[in-house]
């Protein structure tokens, strides 16, 4: 998958032609083959820009912040990232006009080990769900499948769960990176800084990374597109899809709604209900 | 620094019979804000109020706690002595220590009094952080919606009416009049039921304060006290109401016969038809179900007879839509389905019929001329038997409740077949007689001597067919035998039972009904008009069963509170609501997506101090919101805080044991 | 009489700490204003007894409660937590519940999902007239945690109240 030439010729143009302040692309670093993102303001610049299959991160994450607000955005998007922006867009937190979007139908991204990503290799929609411009043939929807590691940890038992995720948050070093790098996560005052729901938690402890996951996690329930930045960024290596996968899971199985993201306009699930909800596990 | 006062009830023995109560204001002398705990024998007397009262100034209170009945029993009492000391009345709280500890732990004196001192700890803590709320002044919309044309409806109309408040009165057939057109005679009086209700029937059709809407549903109520939108859909009637005579020409006419639900199907009526001669209005609908024309698109005979040209076969159903204040639910009651008595032989045998329909065959203006026949074979019943509590008080059946009118018009039923019949004989199967108003016993005992009817008193198990005779078994407990009873008819005084689309009403509405469909009332004893939704108040038989007087009772009830809300221009509304803390909030608007009332809506702000640049922040109608902290809940920012239920409020009491 | 040979109690989630002698449960409930605290009055209106190990914190609408209430009541005193509204169609507000069962399940499903027993949080739709049902379910609810033992699992270190 490489679509560096095309990505390079519209960034140009749309410079060119003062379509955009600023494009959002990848770029390789000294070390390796590893792509980071990078923002590009001026056409001498575009040639940095490129996109293969270790174009991994999810670039709408940079529309939460300040060098991109109110200016005219041009940027590279797959599956899982188009359907990200889809909320963003949905929940008022971008505008569309002010945004040039180029959309890719992804074959999937690689991990470290240089194998297929486990959420590629799960991807429901591996091409741009919105989008100006589309490079690639597009392969269309894919039934939603169960996490692999989801299955795992349900065969497991209720203890041997709690052991493995208490050592997932004792790990936690409340670093906020996961936050940071979502592009869901956008709130300037983030619920779990507030002293309220915390009760003085911004410590570094077992039972404060227990509160603030749970709740982050919760709060994207039905909005989290398995793009990873979260388990990219975070420097414990903590294997974050897990809550939003089980979550994304419950929801799939008992609501009857879109995956989040799939559908302009469509907000997540705790926004919406149906008379139909199931309730049998209240008394 | 907060100072809590702790104000601990007795409540007589109710509280103190199973609390320490002296150890619980020891207890809660201990927590570090409570500068003043205190017990007393009844909190909520005069003399109690006076101690907080005297105590919040006597030792410069900054919060008070009251332990004792439920908050939703004297909050209101409690705060009101707040004010009285010049307190803001939302800096109290009240501990549940009477519904939620004594009464509930009567075996476990150590565990109530401990439960009690948490109860306390945890509205110490919850209200240290209450905040000073001023009540919310709203408009009134000072026109009030009755649903449902039936006596109680009317009087309730008429009420409001007369207090020079517009009315908007919906009734879903072409007529008013409900069950009491039916009857024929009324106890204790035998007052010709007609006679009495329509004169109130042509007041509500001439009053100048009332909007009467027959032949109209409630398809929609927005909004909230005060301030109410109503959608209401006006069926098509097909005939010109302006120009209408009601000649009857129309229905003489027209060829199609339809079971007459006004007379329990045992006449007919025409397509075209009014539901009987004093309707009012009296101008005929057309059937749309039945009309030759409106399904074929053959016939037409009434619109070629009209000499008023008033048949309009194009007409379509009407959206109307009213802005109101308060609204009256005085839907009535239907009879509940005998089915289930299979053993009555309930639809096998022709001559087994329900008591209203004994009614409207006993009625002048009936469909047999007053007098009652064997629907079999026309003959004029002699042997009549009544069988009483037929689902009513039969939990094999579903229904425990008693109907309260059968016992009395059973009795009037038997002197009206006396009066109808010179020979016949009523045998009333009864369980016990029920008859508790004014000059109902004196009517029971006149009916037993006038009529000489036979009072058995035991359950009937089975009625069989012999030859063309009904044979009623059941037993007489007095004598504690089984009697058989040979039956030319057998009267089923069945359960006064809430239609069926009565709760699907109640969920429109949005107030709660019980386990039948009967609407609830606020609390069964001392709010009994009013329903748990501010501005929704219940009259009649919707709410329970009962007879014509405390059905007028309680429709003009009703009237008062209905003119009590209307009494200013403006009304005071809880300041329990929500708001938007426009520094947290990200404009992403799920908020404005999960508000049951649809009162947020979106305003732009600037970007920060003095910015030029706008962004999209979430608006709260405080005059809207009804409080219910959905939107709070939903805000991933914690943007929004509900006032008097704050996550300080929630999180101090989830904290504090 | 025969001492009674009294079942130990022991924590279901790690530690697995047997429970001290006397140990009491707590729990945490949290109940709307309209339907269910007005139920559990009737409860206390009817004298229908019921354990007394609950605390009850009153919320306008089912819709109130946030998974916060239900995670920091878990983190504090608390070793298992009742939530309970109007039923489905019945809510004072018209659709809080609908979008409050939709959080419960979730929230439920993923503390299951990291260590916690389920029962440790539940849910109850009781009506205003319910009175005996409220009795039932506090019973019930009760029952089980006692049966779970205490809750030890991500506790707030060093809680201080201000």
């Amino acid at each position: 998958m490489n679509y560096t030439k095309q990505i390079q010729d519209i960034a140009g143009r749309l410079f060119s032609e003062e379509k955009i302040d600023v494009f959002i692309g990848y770029r390789n670093t000294g070390f390796d083959e590893n792509q980071v993102p990078v923002l590009i303001n001026q056409y001498k610049d575009v040639d940095q820009l490129l996109f293969t299959d270790k174009s991994v991160f999810n670039l709408a994450n940079y529309l939460k912040y300040e060098h991109t607000r109110n200016k005219r955005v041009g940027l590279v998007v797959k599956g899982c990232d188009s359907r990200a922006l889809n909320l963003m867009l949905t929940e008022n937190q971008v505008k569309r006009e002010k945004l040039f979007i180029v959309g890719i139908a992804c074959e999937g991204v690689v991990d470290e080990t240089g194998g297929k990503a486990q959420n590629c290799v799960e991807c429901v929609m591996p091409d741009a769900v919105v989008f100006d411009e589309m490079l690639g043939t597009p392969s269309g929807k894919r039934d939603y499948q169960e996490n692999s590691d989801i299955r795992a940890l349900d065969g497991k038992s209720l203890t041997g769960r709690q052991e493995y995720f208490e050592e997932v948050f004792e790990n936690c070093i409340r670093c906020n990176a996961c936050r940071h790098s979502c592009p869901l996560c956008y709130c300037s005052n983030c619920c779990i800084d507030q002293e309220t729901a915390t009760l003085y938690h911004g410590a570094n402890t077992t039972s404060s990374a227990f509160h603030a996951l749970m709740t982050w996690s919760l709060h994207l329930a039905g909005r989290c597109v398995d793009c990873r930045n979260c388990e990219k960024a975070c420097p414990s290596h903590l294997p974050l899809h897990l809550l939003h996968k089980q979550n994304e899971k419950v929801i799939y199985e008992n609501f009857q709604e879109h995956l989040a993201g799939m559908i302009q306009d469509d907000r997540g699930a705790f926004y919406k209900y149906s008379l139909s909800d199931p309730d049998d596990f209240i008394m | 620094m907060a100072r809590v006062g702790v104000f601990v009830c007795f409540c007589g023995a109710n509280i103190a019979d199973f609390v320490d109560v002296p150890a619980v204001v020891e207890e809660a002398k201990k927590i570090k804000e409570v500068k003043y705990a205190i017990d007393y024998k009844y909190m909520c007397s005069d003399p109690g109020q006076g101690m907080i009262r005297d105590a919040i100034v006597a030792h410069r209170l900054t919060s008070i706690v009251v332990a004792a009945c439920s908050p939703r029993m004297h909050e209101k009492t409690f705060r009101k002595a707040l004010s009285d000391a010049g307190m803001n009345p939302y800096l109290l709280e009240v501990a549940n220590i009477r519904e939620h500890s004594s009464w509930v732990h009567q075996k476990d004196k150590k565990a109530a009094t401990e439960k009690s001192s948490d109860l306390i700890r945890m509205a110490v803590a919850k209200s240290m952080a209450n905040e000073q709320l001023h009540e919310i002044s709203v408009p009134v919309t000072k026109r009030a919606l009755v649903i449902g044309g039936g006596i109680a409806g009317i009087q309730a109309a008429l009420d409001i009416a007369d207090a020079r408040i517009p009315v908007v009165l919906v009734e879903k057939s072409p007529s008013i009049g409900g069950k009491m057109a039916q009857l024929d005679e009324t106890f204790p009086t035998l007052d010709c039921s007609q006679c009495i209700l329509t004169p109130k029937m042509v007041d509500v059709a001439s009053h100048p304060y009332i909007e009467l809407l027959p032949y109209s549903e409630v398809l929609e109520l927005d909004g909230y006290v005060g301030n109410y939108k109503v959608k209401i859909k006006r069926k098509a009637s097909y005939v010109n109401f302006d120009t209408c005579t009601g000649c009857g020409a129309c229905w003489q006419k027209c060829p199609v016969k339809v079971p007459n639900e006004f007379n329990m199907g045992i006449d007919k009526r025409k397509a075209i038809y009014s539901p009987f001669p004093q309707a009012v209005p009296n101008k005929p609908v057309i059937d749309a179900e039945h009309c030759t024309m409106l399904i074929k698109g053959k016939c037409g005979i009434c619109a070629k007879v009209c000499e008023k040209g008033s048949i309009d076969y194009t007409m379509q159903d009407e959206i109307i839509e009213r802005e109101i204040g308060a609204v009256v639910v005085a839907t009535g009651y239907d009879l509940w389905d005998p089915k289930p008595y299979e053993e009555y032989g309930v639809g096998r045998y022709k001559d087994i019929i329900t008591s209203l329909e004994f009614e409207r065959m006993v009625s002048a203006s009936g469909p047999t001329g007053g007098v009652p026949v064997r629907p079999s074979d026309g003959k004029i019943p002699k042997s009549v038997v009544f069988i009483k509590c037929v689902g009513s008080r039969d939990e094999a059946k579903g229904i425990e409740y008693c109907s309260k009118i059968c016992c009395m018009y059973t009795a009037k039923h038997a002197m009206l077949l006396h009066h109808k019949v010179h020979d016949s004989h009523a045998y009333i199967f009864y369980m016990d007689i029920r008859a508790a108003g004014k000059g109902y016993e004196e009517f029971v005992k006149r009916a037993q001597v006038e009529t000489a009817a036979t009072y058995l008193r035991g359950r009937v198990s089975k009625i069989y067919k012999k030859g063309d005779k009904l044979m009623v078994r059941g037993e007489d407990a007095q004598i504690g035998q089984v009697v058989e009873v040979e039956a030319d008819l057998v009267v089923l005084a069945t359960a006064v039972y809430p239609y069926k689309d009565n709760s699907d009403l109640a969920r429109l509405l949005g107030i709660s009904y019980d386990k039948y469909g009967f609407l609830s009332e606020a609390h069964p004893k001392l709010r009994p008009v009013e329903t748990a939704k501010a501005g929704i108040f219940l009259a009649g038989c919707t709410q329970a069963p009962k007879d014509i007087p405390e059905t007028v009772a309680q429709a003009s009830a009703t009237a008062a509170k209905v003119c009590g809300l209307f009494a200013g221009d403006t009304m005071l509304k809880d300041p329990m609501v929500s708001t938007v803390n426009t520094d947290y909030c990200t404009g992403c608007q799920n908020c404005v997506t999960v508000c049951p009332y649809q009162a947020i809506i979106t305003e732009e702000i600037p970007l920060g101090h003095g910015s030029k640049e706008i962004r999209t922040v979430a608006k709260i109608n405080e005059g809207v919101c009804q409080g219910c902290g959905s939107c709070v809940a939903i805000c991933r920012s914690m943007a929004i805080d509900l006032a008097g239920f704050t996550d300080m409020q929630i999180i101090n009491e989830i904290v504090s044991i | 009489m025969e001492a009674e040979v009294k079942e130990k109690i022991v924590s279901i989630e790690k530690p697995h700490v047997e429970a001290p002698p006397d140990w009491q449960p707590v729990i945490m409930g949290i109940l709307c204003n309209w339907c269910s605290y007005a139920g559990s009055d009737l409860t206390g209106t009817s004298r229908l007894q019921y354990p007394p190990n609950i605390r009850i914190i009153r919320v306008p609408c089912s819709s109130r409660v946030d998974p916060w209430f239900i995670i920091k009541s878990l983190q504090t005193s608390a070793d298992g937590v009742l939530i309970s509204g109007c039923h489905p169609g019945d809510c004072h507000y018209i659709s809080g519940n609908y979008y409050a069962r939709r959080r419960f399940l979730v929230t439920k499903r993923l503390l299951n999902f990291v260590g916690f027993h389920e029962d440790r949080i539940q849910f109850s739709w009781v009506s205003a007239a319910e009175g005996p049902k409220f009795a039932k379910v506090v019973t019930k609810v009760t029952e089980d945690i006692k049966k779970l033992g205490p809750l030890h699992l991500y506790k707030k270190e060093n809680i201080s109240q201000t």
